[in-house]
């Protein structure tokens, strides 16, 4: 350790967390004492913080960070298994880590950004959902590159980017609660196919054939029943952020069989 | 295994995390890496660095000695002796910054040698990639 000031109060304090954290989970999960639950959240909400703030400069408001890293922490908290012998925080962390990156990743971009720039950081991820979706796993920058007919040069390029995602505050102007809005992706992109979907009834009856019981359910919520994505999650006891993934992916799959009708 | 080394001194203040960070995914670009192990080096290099900015004197300088190999990357961070703050808040921190640094890592180590106390993290390309499902 670099000090041998600070880290010797630093432990003591954390040894105490560390046995007070073993305690709540007791209670939340042997007792199913749901105000331990409440507190779990409260005390690694620093955390959270602390890791949200290391987002910041990708250019979202600190509120929404700090509201998906929490989902994550209650995923950790709800995961997390007693019995093995791990620190709570080491496995907490990468969870809170993944979730704040899954929502970068779902992001649209500032118009701010060079066009060029601005397309490439879109289509890269479009190219990263399509691959991921191929290959089961995170692509190489390389395979990103083939795919895109680019150089990995451009795709790292288009990553750094990421600096200048967009200010605007998406819920800001919708109103509601403030969780349950599209992004600008989203937003501009989807109006557009739904459009396309209703001009063809036939080829969009067969399409939904393709999707599962739960995956008609939260379109039909969402475009028939006009529930936002938070009552939706509530109706179907999943997170905000599965329906907007799940939305995601329906949408998706009926714009490409639709696409293929053509 | 040889690999190549590039060191980097920098003023230790917050503002040249950016180009601490676009140093080291400059580095790896010819790793092969997938996105996600990119990401995890640009975080581990900001985070690391930050967190050597917080433990040097205010008009200090950070040195980061990156090691590229051909499937890894090794950077190395010296830290001066002590946090530059020392409240509860700063230590905390400087716990979550661990934290951080491990959960994107392959390896975090902080020890000390002949030049003093330094912060190490290694991220290595996964090799059986096929294998390997995210």
């Amino acid at each position: 350790m670099p000090s041998s000031r600070g880290p010797k109060k630093q432990s003591r304090k954390l040894s105490w967390d560390k046995k007070y954290t073993k305690e709540l989970f007791r209670r939340y999960r042997l007792e199913g004492d749901e105000a331990a639950r409440d507190e779990l959240i409260t005390m690694y909400l620093n955390l959270v913080k602390y890791l949200a703030s290391r987002f910041r400069n990708r250019g979202e408001p600190i509120d929404d960070l700090v509201q998906v890293g929490t989902i994550g922490l209650i995923k950790a908290i709800d995961r997390f298994d007693i019995d093995r012998q791990v620190e709570f925080t080491t496995y907490a962390t990468p969870t809170i880590v993944g979730e704040l990156k899954r929502y970068f990743r779902d992001k649209g971009w500032a118009i701010k950004v060079p066009r060029r720039l601005q397309e490439l950081s879109f289509k890269v991820n479009q190219a990263m959902d399509a691959l991921t979706q191929r290959l089961q796993r995170s692509p190489t920058i390389e395979e990103i590159a083939e795919y895109l007919e680019v150089t990995t040069d451009d795709v790292l390029e288009a990553m750094e980017t990421s600096e200048a995602y967009n200010f605007v505050s998406l819920e800001g102007d919708r109103g509601g609660d403030g969780s349950d809005s599209f992004s600008i992706l989203e937003y501009i992109g989807q109006d557009d196919q739904l459009m396309a979907i209703v001009d063809d009834r036939a080829t969009l009856s067969a399409a939904l054939k393709q999707l599962s019981p739960q995956e008609q359910r939260v379109l039909y919520l969402r475009f028939f029943e006009g529930l936002t994505q938070t009552e939706i999650a509530r109706q179907l006891d999943i997170s905000q952020m599965q329906v907007s993934r799940l939305l995601r992916k329906t949408l998706k799959v009926l714009r490409e069989s639709i696409v293929r009708e053509h | 295994m040889s690999a190549d080394r590039i060191t980097l001194t920098v003023p230790a203040r917050g503002e040249y995390a950016k180009a601490v960070r676009m140093t080291a995914s400059g580095l790896v670009a010819r790793m092969n890496m997938t996105y996600d192990e990119l990401d995890d080096v640009r975080i581990a290099a900001e985070e690391a660095f930050v967190y050597a900015c917080d433990h040097s004197p205010e008009s200090g300088e950070v040195r980061l000695e990156f090691l590229v190999a051909e499937d890894s990357i090794e950077m190395k961070v010296n830290l001066s002796d002590g946090l530059r703050v020392t409240d509860e808040e700063a230590e905390r921190r400087a716990a979550y910054a661990t934290f951080l640094l491990q959960s994107v890592s392959d390896r975090f180590e902080m020890s000390s040698d002949e030049s003093g106390p330094y912060l190490r993290v290694v991220k290595s390309v996964e090799r059986d990639r096929d294998d390997a499902l995210q």
